[in-house]
């Protein structure tokens, strides 16, 4: 009784704690790396310092290590978890939603506190972040409280009881940690997702093209080619990926487990069609 | 007189004659470039398979495709021609607006391929699929802003 007492105890620490094994893995998952590491070679991972260019200006990523003055060193788990789940800083000020709070708000309790363990365990590094350059007036941080209003549901991933733990499963990956979304589903002239285009592609602000990821496009593709795609960044026939999205096979879909990738793409599979985007 | 006139007369045949050689119908310059691009896809898409672990590792192979590749590196560029704007293909405006970045592009891709040669010859399998990873990212490099996606 004692021992399982002792034992119940020890898991419950771990558990508390955050297993930064764990963490690592979800990482890959979210993708964390891609924003939050400069775009050059011999870059500190984690550190900082890309830029995302958007038509509201350029944001940077900053640096995510525990450095104490750079970093995130001084934070708390709590503070971690209310700047994914609310996408709200330490101080309380509002993020840009640059940072992908509307897909990270999903991200369960238990997963949030293995990412704070394995951020805890980075390097610190003392890369400096530099400001974000952004265009009149969307550098005023307030103005984040409408769009938060009108563009932002918080609250974690609610598993549909309806569907199997496979398609939940996938729908965490894409929907919550992969942030497919944040790309692949167009966005008004504010910003906001289309919610009612969902994952439908269409053209980014800067007019480049996203491919449909809702079956009108994918059912044109084996599940063969999906994973090769996925893990490799070719298609069968030997065409290369974009850039953008060679990044995020390198950093997450092929770091994937064999269990994982094939959730995403049953999940991909059972949303409903959508039509391509007029062009 | 008269000589110096034939030169000029024979030097300006030359270079229309030349010129003519080089330029192709722009539909068919299109067909061209794309089909250098398709040999590429061709030769790199084994070496991508062997980078991921997704097919046995090859030395022989990759040693035989770095060499087809460093050639088809050069190929495609002078099917870019600015005649072929109008042509119905994946090819973006920024390509002729961003001349020099889209030189530069070239430049990486060729220069990786290059690269691979010489990394293909020492027979280190860490080394040489590193190489194939980077020459794959100068391909995807280039399409992130020059190649329309669908």
């Amino acid at each position: 009784m004692l021992f399982a007492l002792l034992l119940f105890a020890a898991l419950g620490d771990a558990f508390a704690q955050g297993d930064a094994k764990r963490g690592q893995y979800l990482a890959k998952a979210g993708g964390c790396v891609g924003c939050h590491t400069e775009d050059r070679e011999g870059a500190t991972p984690f550190a900082g310092g890309r830029a995302l260019q958007t038509p509201f200006g350029t944001f940077y990523g900053p640096n995510i290590t525990p450095d104490q003055q750079a970093g995130i060193g001084r934070w708390s788990e709590a503070d971690f978890i209310r700047a994914l789940r609310h996408g709200v800083r330490p101080d309380g000020a509002n993020y840009f939603p640059s940072f992908p709070y509307p897909s990270f708000t999903r991200i369960t309790d238990s997963d949030l506190k293995d990412l704070w363990a394995y951020l805890r365990s980075l390097p610190p590094s003392a890369r400096a972040n530099q400001p974000h350059d952004l265009r009149f007036p969307f550098g005023w941080r307030w103005l984040v409280w409408i769009w938060k209003w009108l563009f932002f549901t918080p609250g974690p991933f609610q598993p549909d009881p309806a569907k199997s733990g496979i398609l939940n499963r996938g729908a965490y990956l894409v929907d919550a940690l992969g942030h497919c979304g944040e790309c692949h589903t167009p966005r008004n002239f504010l910003g906001g997702s289309k919610k009612s285009r969902y994952l439908a592609g269409g053209k980014l602000p800067d007019g480049k093209g996203v491919p449909n990821l809702t079956p009108t496009r994918l059912k044109k593709a084996s599940d063969k080619d999906l994973k090769d795609f996925l893990q490799t960044g070719q298609t069968s026939d030997g065409d290369v990926v974009a850039e953008s999205m060679g990044e995020v096979i390198r950093n997450t879909t092929s770091q994937l487990t064999p269990p994982d990738l094939e959730a995403l793409l049953a999940y991909l599979r059972s949303i409903a069609p959508l039509p391509e985007e007029k062009k | 007189m008269k000589s110096k006139l034939a030169v000029v007369t024979f030097a300006l045949l030359l270079g229309v004659t030349l010129d003519a050689a080089a330029q192709a119908k722009p539909e068919v310059l299109v067909k061209q470039r794309q089909a250098a691009m398709t040999l590429q896809g061709k030769y790199l898409g084994p070496l991508g398979a062997m980078a991921q672990g997704k097919a046995p590792f090859n030395a022989q192979i990759v040693q035989r495709n770095a060499g087809y590749l460093e050639v088809l590196s050069k190929m495609p560029w002078d099917g870019f021609d600015a005649s072929t704007k109008g042509e119905k293909s994946a090819a973006l405006p920024a390509i002729w607006e961003k001349a020099g970045e889209f030189k530069q592009a070239q430049e990486r891709f060729e220069n990786e391929a290059a690269k691979l040669v010489q990394v293909a010859k020492s027979g280190d399998e860490g080394a040489i699929k590193a190489q194939i990873g980077a020459t794959a990212k100068s391909c995807g490099g280039c399409h992130e802003n020059f190649r329309q996606k669908n």
